[in-house]
C-alpha cells in the first residue's frame, strides 16, 4: 500500500500524537507548539480555548477582560453561595435569625457572606460594563468569519444581564429583614399594575395574596435553582458561541482587513477554524489570524491572562470582604415602611422612573408603576435584544472602539447610560425622607423612625 | 400507502406525542405553583371600643388603617399607598381646617406621606402630589351588634361621605 512507507518514516511512538501523552501533565510552559496545543486538548478546564489565539485580541485596553471578570465573579457567586446554603433556613420565622447567625455566630460567616453579597453587587456592575464595551466595540456584528451569529450571542448576553438582576434581586430578599419585605411589595405591586394579569401574576409571585411563608419559599427556589440553572445554561452556551463566532470581533475584524492570499496548504500546518476547507479544491484561504507575528499559543498567553483575571478578581472580593462587612436592617415588619425605603443602587433609577411617570390625561390616570415599572423597563430591554438587527453598519466596524460609521447610536446607547446614572445618583443621594428631594450635603429633618 | 409516509407517519406521531406529553406536565408543574387557596387575615375586625379612639386620628399598624373620630362620628382611612403599596405616615397639619368632603363637613387635621416614593395625600385621602394614581381608600365600619365595638370591613370601599355616627 502507498501509505506504509509514511508510516516507517515516524519515529515518534503513536503516544505523541495531540492528546495522548507520555507525560502525565500538560505543561504551563510548553517547549513547542504541539505541547501548547497539547494542554488544550488534554485538560478539561482549557478544552473551550482555541489552540491559538489572536494576539491583539487579548489586549488589556480592548476588552477590559470584563467577561471574564464576570464569569470569576459568577464562580466566587457559587462556591461562596454553597456554605450559606447550609446555614441558611428558609422560614419566615426563622431565616433573619440564621443569617443573624451567620452573621455573628458562624466562624467565618460574615466574611463568606461578605464574599457573596459583594460579589454579587460587582457582577452587577462588570456584567452591565461589559455588555457597555460590547456596544460600544460593536462586538455583536458579525465579521468575516463563515457561520457567525453574533447577535444570537448578544441575545443571550442581555438574558445573562436580567439573570444577574433578579439573582441579585431575590438574594437580598432572604434575609426576610425590612429590605427585604418592601422590596417584595414594591417588586409584586409593580407586578400587578400590569393590566388585566396583574393580580393573577402577584399572586402566582406570592403564592398568595399576602407576602407570608410560601412567598419567602419562592424567592428562595428562585434564587438557589432555578436562576443559578438559567444563568448557567446560558453561560456555557455563550461561551460555545464565543467560539463558534471565531473569538471577539476583533479578530476576524483583523482577518478581513488584509487582503485575501490564496495559499497552497503546507503538510504540517494546523488550521483554525476560520481555514477550514471548503469545496472540491485543494485550496485553502489564509487569513492573517494564522500569521504567526499575530497569532500566540493560547497557552500559555491567553491562559496567563485569564488566570491574572480570574485570581485578580478572587483576591480583591476576598481582601474586600475582610474591610467591608453586609448590612442587616431590622427584621421584616409588616407594620412599619423604613422612611426612606431605598432600594439597592442598582435599582434606584428604577425606583426613581416608578416615581416620576405617573400620568394624568384628563382624568385618566395611568399609575407610574404600570409606565415605569413594566412599560419602560421593558422597552429599553426590548431595544437591547434587537439592537443587533437595527443596526446597519458597515462590517468593518465590528471590534472596533467607537467606530465611525456607528457614531449616532454609540452616542444614543452613552446618553441612556448618562441617563440610568443621573437618575442612581439622585436615589443615591438626594431623596431624603418621604423620598424628598435634599442636596447631598443638605442634612435630613429628624423624623420618627417609627409611629 | 408506501412503507416511507407509513415510517414518517409514525415518526410524526411518536414526536407529536412525546410533545404533547412533555407540554402537559410542564403545564401541570406550573399550574400547582398557582395556589388554590390563599390564607388571608380576615377583612371584618373588630377594632376595640369606639370610647378608647382618640379624638383626631389613631393609626392601627395591624389594619394599616387610620381611624378618624370627631365626637362621636368615625370615620376610616386605609394607610395603604395606592402607587406601590408601601404604609403611608400621617403628619399633623399646623392649621388643621374643616372642608367640604363628600357632601359633609369634615375636620382635616392630617396629611399623608409615603416613603417609598413621595406620594403626598391631603386629609381627606385624595392624592394631591407625588406617583399616587388614586385617593387613599376608605373603608366601611360599623357597631358590632354584640358588645359595640368599632368593627372595619376591609373588603368594602365607601365613598367619601361616608360617616358613621353613634348614638
Amino acid at each position: 500500500m502507498g501509505i506504509a512507507p509514511e508510516i516507517e518514516h515516524q519515529h515518534e511512538p503513536l503516544q505523541s500524537a495531540p492528546g495522548v501523552h507520555r507525560r502525565r501533565f500538560w505543561s504551563l510552559r510548553p517547549q513547542s507548539d504541539r505541547e501548547s496545543g497539547d494542554a488544550v486538548s488534554s485538560n478539561f478546564l482549557l478544552h473551550w480555548f482555541p489552540a491559538k489565539s489572536y494576539k491583539p485580541s487579548l489586549d488589556w485596553s480592548y476588552s477590559f477582560w470584563l467577561g471574564t471578570a464576570s464569569a470569576a465573579l459568577l464562580l466566587l457567586l457559587v462556591v461562596s453561595g454553597l456554605p450559606l446554603l447550609f446555614l441558611y433556613i428558609p422560614s419566615v420565622e426563622r431565616a433573619y435569625a440564621s443569617v443573624k447567625d451567620i452573621e455573628y455566630v458562624v466562624t467565618f460567616g460574615s466574611w463568606i457572606r461578605s464574599v457573596h453579597r459583594l460579589s454579587a453587587h460587582l457582577m452587577v456592575a462588570v456584567v452591565f460594563l461589559h455588555m457597555l464595551r460590547v456596544f460600544l466595540t460593536g462586538a455583536y456584528k458579525n465579521g468575516s468569519g463563515r457561520g457567525q451569529k453574533r447577535q444570537w450571542n448578544w441575545v443571550i448576553g442581555v438574558g445573562l444581564f436580567l439573570a444577574t438582576l433578579f439573582l441579585s434581586f431575590t438574594g437580598y430578599l432572604l434575609p426576610w429583614d425590612q429590605l427585604a419585605y418592601w422590596a417584595i411589595t414594591v417588586g409584586t405591586n409593580i407586578a400587578s399594575s400590569i393590566p388585566i394579569v396583574g393580580a393573577k401574576v402577584r399572586e402566582l409571585l406570592l403564592g398568595g395574596r399576602t407576602i407570608e411563608q410560601p412567598t419567602l419559599i419562592r424567592f428562595y427556589v428562585l434564587h438557589v435553582i432555578v436562576l443559578p440553572a438559567a444563568a448557567g445554561a446560558m453561560f456555557m452556551v455563550h461561551m460555545w458561541r464565543v467560539r463558534k463566532d471565531g473569538g471577539l470581533a476583533k479578530a476576524d475584524r483583523a482577518a478581513a482587513l488584509p487582503a485575501k492570499r490564496e495559499t497552497a496548504p503546507a503538510p504540517t500546518k494546523t488550521y483554525t477554524l476560520l481555514g477550514v476547507a471548503r469545496g472540491t479544491q485543494p485550496w485553502v484561504r489564509a487569513t492573517s489570524i494564522e500569521t504567526p507575528e499575530l497569532t500566540v499559543n493560547s497557552v500559555p498567553d491567553l491562559l496567563r491572562r485569564a488566570a491574572i483575571v480570574v485570581l485578580g478578581t478572587i483576591a480583591l472580593v476576598s481582601v474586600l470582604s475582610v474591610f467591608i462587612g453586609s448590612p442587616l436592617e431590622e427584621p421584616a415588619n409588616p407594620l412599619v415602611t423604613p422612611n426612606p425605603a431605598k432600594a439597592p443602587w442598582y435599582f434606584l433609577w428604577l425606583q426613581e422612573i416608578v416615581t416620576d411617570t405617573t400620568i394624568r390625561i384628563g382624568s385618566l390616570t395611568i399609575n407610574g408603576a404600570f409606565i415605569g415599572g413594566v412599560v419602560l423597563p421593558g422597552l429599553l430591554i426590548g431595544m437591547l435584544t434587537i439592537w443587533p438587527w437595527l443596526d446597519r453598519s458597515p462590517v468593518d466596524a465590528a471590534g472596533i472602539w467607537f467606530a465611525r460609521s456607528r457614531r449616532t447610536q454609540n452616542l444614543l446607547f452613552l446618553l441612556v447610560v448618562l441617563g440610568v446614572l443621573l437618575l442612581t445618583f439622585v436615589g443615591l443621594f438626594m431623596r431624603g425622607p418621604y423620598w424628598h428631594l435634599y442636596w447631598p450635603w443638605q442634612r435630613w429633618p429628624q423624623l420618627p423612625t417609627r409611629i | 400507502m408506501t412503507e416511507r409516509d407509513r415510517r414518517d407517519f409514525l415518526i410524526n406521531l411518536g414526536m407529536g406525542a412525546g410533545a404533547v406529553a412533555l407540554t402537559a406536565q410542564a403545564a401541570a408543574s406550573l399550574r400547582s405553583l398557582i395556589p388554590n387557596v390563599s390564607y388571608d387575615a380576615p377583612t371584618t375586625v373588630k377594632l376595640g371600643d369606639p370610647g378608647e379612639f382618640p379624638e383626631g386620628l389613631k393609626f392601627l399598624p395591624d389594619q394599616r388603617l387610620f381611624v378618624f373620630r370627631e365626637g362621636r362620628t368615625f370615620h376610616a382611612i386605609s394607610a395603604v399607598c395606592t402607587h406601590l403599596g408601601c404604609t403611608v405616615r400621617a403628619e399633623a397639619l399646623s392649621n388643621p381646617e374643616t372642608n367640604n368632603v363628600g357632601g359633609a363637613p369634615l375636620r382635616l387635621t392630617h396629611q399623608f406621606l409615603c416613603p417609598c416614593h413621595g406620594s403626598k395625600y391631603a386629609g381627606d385621602g385624595g392624592n394631591v402630589a407625588g406617583p399616587a394614581p388614586k385617593p387613599l381608600a376608605w373603608y366601611f365600619l360599623t357597631a358590632a351588634p354584640d358588645d359595640g365595638q368599632l368593627v372595619v370591613d376591609l373588603a368594602q370601599p365607601v365613598d367619601h361621605n361616608f360617616r358613621l355616627t353613634l348614638a
